[in-house]
């Protein structure tokens, strides 16, 4: 070459995936708080969780050593049943959101026509107030004095007044009445998305509207209804405050047990084997619903979930 | 003939599904509403108009102190979610490379709240640290953190990336970048998400319930001791006038006019 | 960045290479483009072309070699302080500013006076005709009007150097055409170094001063004027992607007397050597290449022409300018002819199934190597 290098400039200094993994490398550290937060805060608590469950607490509660003796102390029938329990009804609580979900997002999302964002406000506005507000004002209609009972007395539909509350029932509508909207939003928004012309093509090919629902719409929806029976079903299998208000005494399911433990004297290790216990067949159910939803696409044929 | 039928049979159908459900999900607060002006204390009928328990609802501190906490609290982590959120994108635009990380954040949906609440009590327990407002807005930050990871970063990772290569091209520095053309875009779902962080840490219940310990009341602790011991129609004021404020706010950051000032 | 004209603009790669994984995807490369041209680099789609402009603006890193502006080594420099601007093939306007900011956003980020802008941007957009979009957002404008915002942006803060990715490609055919001629007065008024990316051989013929030709492989196959690499093309590579070309196959012989080309089933044909290459050499392998308009058609047979070929008329397609002929030879060989639409009434018309003489002189053929 024959001009010769003027200036040469100073190399720019880019952050290799080699330099991540030194936690000492200060840049990192500083450009994200993000990930050390989340590590502090919920993976390490829980790597303790877990750890705690097998550590040996003497009477005092100081630490003596590890044992599996709590894993031996949380499995037993009763404590399995109330776990079968949890996933049952959170089971149904997810059938039952999908089951008015479904409708609801469909006329929303194809007969709204210019209201669908109005009439998706007033579906969200009841979500924005606080949860035991909501339980409140269940508790107003439901009771024996309350609002329900009155009106049927006073219509004479009914001798006496029902016991709504402290019942499964009244479990199962609190339960619902919360989730309903995680189980909306995302097939609102797969609905939404859908290109009207994909209907259009399926009845000119000749398919009826229920074969254009079976072979169109539920395969692309699918995802969107995966998604939101999980927003549904696993929070709903740790929900204890709902089963506690509502159901009374009687009610007795997995998160009421974890808290239970976990808030009493020296249980605290029993309320994390039990919390773990319960984790493992909740994760274990999730696959198997996962599995069934694949199958249910498979049937349907075409696009794999 | 029969499919037409057919056809209306399920419009119909479909129609009062939707009618049912709203109906469901009105009723209580409707109900709500109107007795919160009843002169009788719950559970008696309808006895005459009142404004009382607004005035009764104005005056407990104990109510207000634990309103104003919620405030509080929601507001430091929706603040706290967010900012991360950000640093976060603006390594990323400076040349950083987290990619493999990101399903780390996914992990606040898969479990549910009660494990999660458990876990940062023995966390907490183990250390010793006090529970009180620290250890409910880091818990927080952690629910809001699994939002806006997955919310906004992915948004950031739908911008054309030659936006950003082009305003690097034409001199402006990685920074400047940053804050004249990423955050700008980024800003809708910014606002929506920090709305969603601030609606669910408000709201939240189970994880305030472990790790907020006796000293520090937020709302929902407030409501669920009232609820043991009996309801009073305070409540009901309460849940008409945060239902009222909570339209109003969301009313204004829906209308056309701000949303083409904001957006 | 200075502003001084005096400046060197030229881009000098030395050696360049960039591989993405294990895929390489230009390796060894040589390129000097020299101040102030209007260069283009034209090849098929992923050949690497686009890689080398982003290597140029800085948005990737190569794995070996060396990028110099004038005297410059820019090779390590981030894209911000380069006197490099691009325009990209989708515009990459700023969708929340409005025109005036996305035209203004370089001068505003070096922070320039408010008066000094405002003078600039109102006389920039004056000369491209799209001041009263002034306050418009880049969604409100046609895809015309955006490419010209997109390039005033990139040349008001007056870099040395404007990359220009297949900026053309979105627009309709006759906005093209007119973009085309107003990209040439542009730089030949700016004085800027041009480098424009295409596949449109088009496109490159018509704008560049000197061009160059890539190859699927990631190679520069040849760098040279429009003509030169029109009329001389150096491999079948680019006598087959810079417009449409016949290529006839035999063996080399009578090397220094009166060569020609034996072929296996056509006979021999009378070629010209102007310069002996290294690859020829007696009964080596080689290829003729016969641009379509070179060669003449006729039903009746032509004297003075030092090669006829004989053949029969498969297709004909009317151009309007010009008449293809596509025709099968004896060997089943097919070649394609262009004819000028001369006059309204010509002599001779020729129709399908025809037989027909084909003629071309022997000057106007390129030999290449197999």
């Amino acid at each position: 070459m024959e001009e010769t290098v003027i200036t040469s400039l100073p190399r720019r200094k880019r952050f290799s995936l080699g330099s991540l993994f030194t936690k000492k490398d200060i840049p990192f550290a500083i450009g994200c708080p993000a990930l050390v937060w989340h590590s502090l805060f919920f993976y390490l608590p829980l790597l303790i969780m877990i750890l705690s469950s097998v550590f040996d607490l003497s009477e005092s509660g100081s630490f003596q050593g590890f044992t599996l003796k709590h894993f031996l102390a949380v499995q037993n029938v009763a404590h399995f049943r109330i776990i079968f329990k949890s996933i049952g009804i959170a089971f149904l609580t997810a059938i039952l959101c999908f089951v008015i979900a479904f409708p609801c997002a469909y006329f929303l999302a194809f007969k709204g026509g210019r209201y669908k964002t109005l009439l998706l406000f007033f579906l969200i506005v009841p979500f924005w107030t606080n949860f035991l507000l909501h339980v409140c004002a269940w508790f107003f209609v439901l009771e024996r004095n309350g609002f329900l009972n009155n009106l049927l007395l006073s219509l004479n539909l009914i001798g006496e007044p029902i016991h709504f509350l402290n019942s499964f029932f009244a479990i199962i509508l609190m339960m619902v009445y919360h989730y309903l909207l995680f189980m909306i939003l995302p097939i609102y928004s797969s609905l939404e998305k859908f290109n009207l012309f994909l209907f259009e093509a399926s009845s000119d090919l000749g398919a009826t509207k229920l074969q254009t629902f079976k072979r169109i719409l539920l395969p692309l929806t699918l995802p969107a209804i995966r998604l939101g029976f999980l927003l549904v079903y696993i929070p709903a299998f740790g929900e204890f405050v709902i089963p506690e208000l509502m159901g009374g005494d009687k009610a007795y399911y997995a998160g009421n047990v974890v808290s239970q433990y976990v808030l009493g004297n020296y249980t605290a290790p029993l309320g994390a084997a039990f919390t773990l216990m319960g984790a493992c067949i909740l994760m274990v159910s999730i696959g198997l619903l996962l599995w069934i939803f694949k199958r249910i696409s498979k049937s349907l044929g075409g696009l794999s979930v | 003939m029969l499919y037409s039928k057919v056809k209306s049979f399920s419009a119909v159908t479909n129609f009062s599904i939707v009618l049912l459900t709203f109906l469901f999900l009105y009723t209580p607060i409707v109900v709500l509403f109107i007795f919160s002006f009843n002169s009788k204390a719950f559970p008696a009928p309808w006895d005459s108009f009142t404004l009382y328990w607004y005035h009764e609802l104005f005056q407990s501190t104990e109510l207000w102190l634990s309103f104003k906490n919620s405030l509080i609290v929601a507001t430091l982590s929706t603040l706290l979610s967010l900012t991360m959120g950000m640093l976060l994108i603006f390594f990323r635009t400076s040349g950083g490379n987290i990619h493999k990380f990101l399903p780390m954040f996914y992990g606040t949906l898969v479990i549910p709240e009660t494990v999660l609440a458990v876990s940062l009590l023995a966390f907490f327990s183990l250390f010793s640290i006090p529970l009180g407002l620290p250890t409910i807005v880091a818990s927080h930050t952690v629910l809001g953190l699994g939002f806006v990871i997955p919310v906004v970063y992915t948004r950031y990772l739908e911008l054309d990336p030659k936006l950003q290569e082009a305003s690097l091209i034409l001199g402006a520095s990685p920074t400047q970048t940053f804050f004249r053309i990423t955050l700008p875009l980024l800003r809708p779902a910014l606002l929506a998400t920090g709305l969603l962080i601030f609606i669910i840490s408000f709201d939240d219940f189970i994880l305030t319930y472990f790790c907020s310990g006796t000293a520090f009341q937020t709302l929902s602790i407030y409501l669920f001791t009232t609820i043991r011991s009996g309801i009073s129609p305070i409540v009901n004021a309460l849940s008409v006038f945060l239902l009222a404020l909570t339209s109003l706010l969301v009313m204004c950051f829906f209308s056309p006019k701000i949303r083409t000032r904001i957006f | 960045m200075t502003k001084n004209k005096d400046t060197l603009r030229s881009i000098k790669l030395v050696n360049l290479s960039k591989s993405i994984g294990e895929a390489s995807v230009i390796n060894q490369v040589n390129l000097h483009i020299p101040s102030g041209e209007f260069f283009a680099l034209l090849g098929p789609s992923g050949c690497g072309k686009t890689t080398l402009l982003r290597l140029i603006a800085g948005f990737e890193n190569a794995n070996s070699g060396k990028i110099y502006l004038g005297n410059t080594d820019i090779t390590d420099l981030p894209p911000h302080k380069r006197s490099v601007n691009i325009v990209f093939q989708n515009y990459a306007l700023f969708p929340h500013l409005n025109v005036f900011d996305n035209v203004a956003y370089s001068l505003v980020v070096q922070k320039k006076g408010k008066e000094e802008i405002e003078k600039r941007v109102l006389k920039i957009l004056k000369a491209f005709h799209i001041e009263e979009h002034i306050f418009k957002f880049p969604a409100q404008l046609s895809g015309g009007q955006q490419q010209r915002v997109a390039l005033a942006r990139a040349i008001i803060n007056e870099p040395d150097v404007l990359l220009l990715d297949e900026p053309l490609a979105a627009l309709d055919f006759k906005l093209r055409e007119k973009m085309l001629i107003e990209l040439i007065e542009l730089q030949d008024k700016l004085k800027t170094t041009f480098i424009y990316v295409t596949h449109d051989q088009f496109e490159a013929l018509t704008l560049a001063d000197h061009m160059a030709i890539m190859n699927h492989a990631g190679d520069i196959e040849q760098i040279g004027t429009p003509k030169e690499i029109y009329e001389f093309p150096i491999s079948s590579f680019v006598a087959k992607f810079v417009g449409t070309t016949n290529i006839l196959q035999g063996t080399l012989h009578n090397l220094d007397a009166e060569p020609f080309m034996e072929t296996p089933n056509l006979g021999k044909f009378h070629i010209d050597i102007p310069h002996k290459k290294a690859w020829m050499y007696e009964g080596c392998d080689m290829s003729m290449s016969i641009r379509p308009e070179k060669i003449f058609i006729s039903k009746k047979p032509v004297q003075n022409f030092s090669n006829t070929l004989r053949g029969i008329v498969s297709s004909i397609v009317y151009h309007g300018r010009s008449t293809q002929y596509n025709l099968l030879l004896q060997d089943q060989t097919k070649l394609q002819v262009f004819e000028q639409n001369e006059e309204h009434f010509p002599q001779e018309t020729i129709d399908y199934d025809d037989e027909v003489y084909l003629y071309w002189q022997k000057e106007n053929v390129v030999l290449l190597e197999k």
